[in-house]
């Protein structure tokens, strides 16, 4: 594809200094996270609105794909680009355009980083509450695509449970509103739909979120196990004594390992498992929980509770489950990231399958999940030297989340489906489900401009009664 | 053709999908005043799926219901050739009580489904009006919700999965059972609050919450309704996360049991927990409550608040009732330009609201010996030119008389997006036709 007259057009709409199109420049865009790699054609960096409205413009009117990147941390290779495409890159459009804390909300730009959000607004006694791993360097823009969650989201929500309106440029370079300020809106949810769209309905350029005030009272307790059987039984005991804490993630004995050999966050070397549990809210509530919880640990064999004493002993136990990748990163020459769920009664069961797939296909599998709502990141280790060992590696992921689905859950519980999980959709959802999912996309981008060849399977089904997919009201509105 | 010639017809066509057992030619049904000409009672969404392919290539205008408490919502349909019933689909899809999940048929009702789990000690967050017959699919197609809505959220926020059938007859289904899931489109958001308009929902799943076995609600009163938004203002910014947090107006306050202190406006605040987190919320609500329930009674009054805008149309037919979503802010604004509004227009209003999330609802009663029906035309139309931007509007029940008259719905949300998703689910419009404003 030659885009040199379309990169021509991208310098006269936001300036020379704001596209990439160097091979050397662009290889630094042909990746996310995950393990899929393409290389775009160029790379452009907008500031506002209007300058995203106008590239989207010029892309339909080219027919060049296009797809947004924040911070590039995904990893279902949602955000990389079809091979010649454009990439829209958000990180000029990284301000916080207002904090309405009467309303507990934010108006932010899609490039916003997570955590600075809550930096931004900590001094208010508020905090944005999604919090992917990679929150130190994900965008909002990202989390609004990927509907991502984060160890919070079992008490909070994930990210759609905080987004009340965004602002989204369509396929036609239209610029249009779904919500506001307000919690919910009459009319149909657009900004609930729109959240976890993947890119593939329009392209994000302002949210609306909500902001929580940072909670009283929290404690952070380590539950340390002998087996991980024992810790599955402990994460169902905690739910059937009316407890939702705050975050409960488990580790087993690998990925402790592992992460103690990286950070000395505290954890035990020759455990079985750990849980880490956090409960927040009323310290009366908060005092009374952590003891409850305490005592069901023991109750299922925990071999100890530790409570953080203050504040930094939290912040290390935390530090050693958010820099869980990188500890991974240091032991392994590479890892391909599984982000299955199960129903939270499967999860003892699911375990011992991923250790039967690590047998199975010869490779090591580190666990570290988020026990609490049944969402898994199995860790395959694999050296991506290796052909042979790489191909293992996409056929283990790959039965792991055949078993999810197979009981009940889901091949994607916070990462998206994007590249990476997109022929899976179909052992989920039938060809009808997805031909109606087809319908609507097609509604906003029935040419594939935006990120096409992602999320939703090519269609298989026949439409005889509907006649073409074209929507006729926005063939009106000239989209 | 004549009406009843229709219904001979299209009765058969239902019969020979359904069973003849399950159809009925010209029922006594009304909808907003409009005659029905079959209504059908479907045992399955494949058959849904053939009678809305069938309505597809006849033209007709089908109408889905439920426990038909909420009906009233919107404007009148156009025409209702068939009224789908769902009441047959009852089956529990999944329910396992370690998993706090659920799933189950549309035509359960929530008072069968809270039944269902509260055995097992679990709470289903839902609190509609008349939920002993109110179904899962109504409640989800309306969007509806009680005074949980403040601790718990919308049903947005709680609901996991779905199953429905497209305009166009297409079995559909978005999310799954379990509690965390980013696979395909959210199909649970754009069906909630549709009103029927995209799809006939068939089936959904829940997550559920622990049932908290001690409550207690405190009652504080205030001479104004500035006082007792300030109040709300005052207990979010406090440590406290209530499962309620109502505003009853004095005109509502009346209709609710016990004692109500008359021309108070009162914020009701729901605890849950032990002793002790109860006596903390006592210490921080202050001196400022005045009455505290426990028990049944304080069971009861949160019911009634939940009935309240169902009662109040099943007894006074000639009542209007609205809806609002708004920001915190502008709670002020709305509520008294309503009452400013509508007082100057001779009607009563009696309103409750979960203010703590912006939800205001406002009954608009006539005054003695008149219909209302003038007032309500003139209330609504000077109302959409004062809300603020940002705010949302529905009008969820009025006479049907002025239907035709007042735009029932106001949203903030981008209106050819919106008609592009009814364009692609329900392209000739065979849903509710006319029902919503698109």
């Amino acid at each position: 594809m030659d885009l040199s007259s379309v990169t021509s057009d991208l310098r006269k709409i936001v300036g020379s200094d704001a596209v990439l199109d160097r091979a050397e420049d662009l290889m630094l865009y042909e990746y996310d996270g995950g393990v899929r790699k393409s290389t775009p054609g160029a790379v452009v960096f907008p500031q506002n609105t209007q300058q995203v409205s106008q590239i989207v413009r010029l892309a339909a009117a080219s027919k060049v794909p296009i797809v947004a990147r924040g911070a590039g941390t995904g990893l279902s290779g949602g955000a990389i680009c079809k091979a010649g495409g454009i990439v829209i890159a958000f990180s000029r459009m990284n301000k916080v355009l207002e904090v309405d804390v009467e309303n507990l909300r934010a108006v932010v730009q899609p490039g916003v980083v997570n955590l600075q959000l809550s930096e931004y607004v900590s001094h208010l006694g508020l905090y944005f509450a999604p919090d992917p791993s990679s929150q130190k360097a994900c965008t909002i823009g990202g989390n609004v695509a990927e509907n991502s969650g984060g160890p919070h989201t079992l008490l909070h929500g994930v990210t759609v449970n905080h987004v009340t309106g965004v602002e989204v440029v369509l396929p036609s370079g239209e610029v249009v509103h779904f919500g506001g300020k307000a919690a919910e809106a009459y009319g149909y949810d657009l900004t609930g739909f729109y959240v976890g769209t993947e890119g593939t309905i329009g392209i994000t350029t302002a949210v609306t979120v909500k902001l929580l005030r940072k909670p009283e009272a929290v404690k952070t307790l380590l539950g340390i196990f002998e087996s991980v059987d024992d810790a599955a039984q402990t994460v169902s005991a905690i739910t059937a004594a009316g407890i939702t804490p705050a975050a409960l993630e488990m580790m087993d004995s690998w990925m402790l390992r592992a992460i103690e050999e990286y950070c000395h966050a505290g954890y035990p070397l020759d455990a079985g498992a750990a849980l880490l549990i956090e409960v927040e809210g009323l310290r009366e509530m908060v005092e009374e929980q952590a003891i409850a919880i305490g005592e069901v640990c023991l109750q299922n064999k925990a071999r100890e509770v530790r409570v953080a004493k203050d504040e930094e002993e939290r912040a290390r136990l935390w530090k050693g489950r958010k820099t869980a990748f990188g500890a991974v990163g240091r032991v392994a020459p590479a890892y391909y990231t599984q982000d299955g769920v199960v129903p939270r009664s499967k999860m003892a069961a699911v375990l011992e399958h991923i250790g039967n797939v690590s047998k199975k296909y010869d490779l090591i599998i580190g666990n570290i999940f988020h026990a609490g709502d049944g969402n898994l990141h199995p860790l395959i280790m694999f050296d991506s030297r290796d052909p042979d060992q790489f191909e293992r590696t996409l056929a283990a992921g790959h039965e792991i989340l055949q078993y999810c689905v197979d009981v009940g859950g889901s091949i994607t519980g916070e990462h998206g489906v994007g590249m990476e999980k997109r022929d899976m959709m179909p052992d989920l959802f039938s060809d009808e489900a997805l031909d109606v999912m087809i319908s609507l996309r097609n509604a906003f981008n029935p040419e594939g401009i935006l990120n096409p060849d992602k999320m939703l399977p090519a269609p298989r089904v026949c439409r005889e009664m509907l006649g073409p997919s074209k929507n006729a009201i926005l063939a009106q509105e000239g989209m | 053709m004549s009406t009843t010639a229709i219904s001979t017809r299209v009765g058969r066509e239902l019969s020979a999908i359904c069973g003849t057992d399950h159809v009925t030619e010209v029922p006594p049904e009304t909808v907003h005043g409009c005659a029905v000409a079959v209504a059908v009672r479907p045992g399955s969404a494949a058959e849904i799926a053939n009678i809305l392919r069938f309505a597809n290539q006849n033209n007709l205008a089908v109408v889905p219901v439920g426990g038909f408490t909420q009906q009233q919502t919107g404007a009148a349909p156009a025409q209702v050739n068939i009224l789908l019933y769902t009441t047959r689909l009852t089956e529990v899809e999944h329910y396992d009580p370690g998993d706090l999940t659920i799933g189950i048929g549309a035509g359960c009702t929530v008072g069968g489904l809270c039944e269902m789990i509260g055995t097992s000690g679990l709470l289903f967050a839902g609190d509609p009006p008349a939920y002993q017959k109110a179904t899962i699919g109504g409640l989800l197609a309306t969007g509806i919700t009680g005074p949980r809505r403040h601790g718990y959220g919308g049903l947005r926020d709680y609901c996991i999965g779905i199953h429905f059938v497209t305009g166009d007859g297409r079995i559909g289904r978005g999310g799954g059972r379990v509690v965390k899931n980013v696979a395909g489109y959210d199909m649970m958001k754009l069906l909630i609050g549709s009103w029927g308009t995209l799809g006939v929902i068939t089936g959904a799943s829940f997550k559920l919450f622990p049932w908290s076995p001690q409550k207690r609600t405190f009652v504080a009163g205030f001479a104004t309704m500035k006082e007792a938004v300030e109040y709300r203002s005052a207990v979010l910014r406090s440590p406290l996360d209530p499962m309620c947090l109502e505003l009853v107006s004095p005109e509502a306050g009346a209709l609710l049991p016990g004692d109500q202190p008359p021309g108070a406006w009162s914020i009701c605040v729901r605890g849950t927990g032990s002793d002790a987190v109860l006596a903390r919320y006592r210490s921080v609500l202050g001196e400022a409550v005045d009455r505290e329930l426990d028990g049944d009674d304080e069971a009861a009054f949160w019911r009634a608040v939940a009935d309240m805008p169902y009662d109040l149309w099943s007894q006074h037919p000639q009542s209007m009732l609205l809806s609002f979503t708004v920001p915190l802010s502008d709670v002020f604004q709305v509520l008294n330009d309503t009452i400013t509004i509508a007082q100057g227009n001779t009607l009563k209003v009696a309103a409750i609201g979960r203010i703590g999330v912006g939800h205001i609802l406002a009954a608009l009663l006539p005054a003695a010996g008149t219909d209302g029906n003038s007032a309500y035309v003139n209330t609504i139309s000077a109302l959409r030119n004062r809300l603020p931007h940002e705010a949302s509007m529905a009008v969820l029940h009025c006479p049907d008389a002025v239907h035709k008259d007042v735009s029932m719905l106001r949203t903030p949300t981008h209106v050819g997006s919106m008609r592009a998703m009814k364009q692609a689910l329900d392209p000739k419009d065979v849903l509710n036709r006319g029902r919503f404003f698109l």
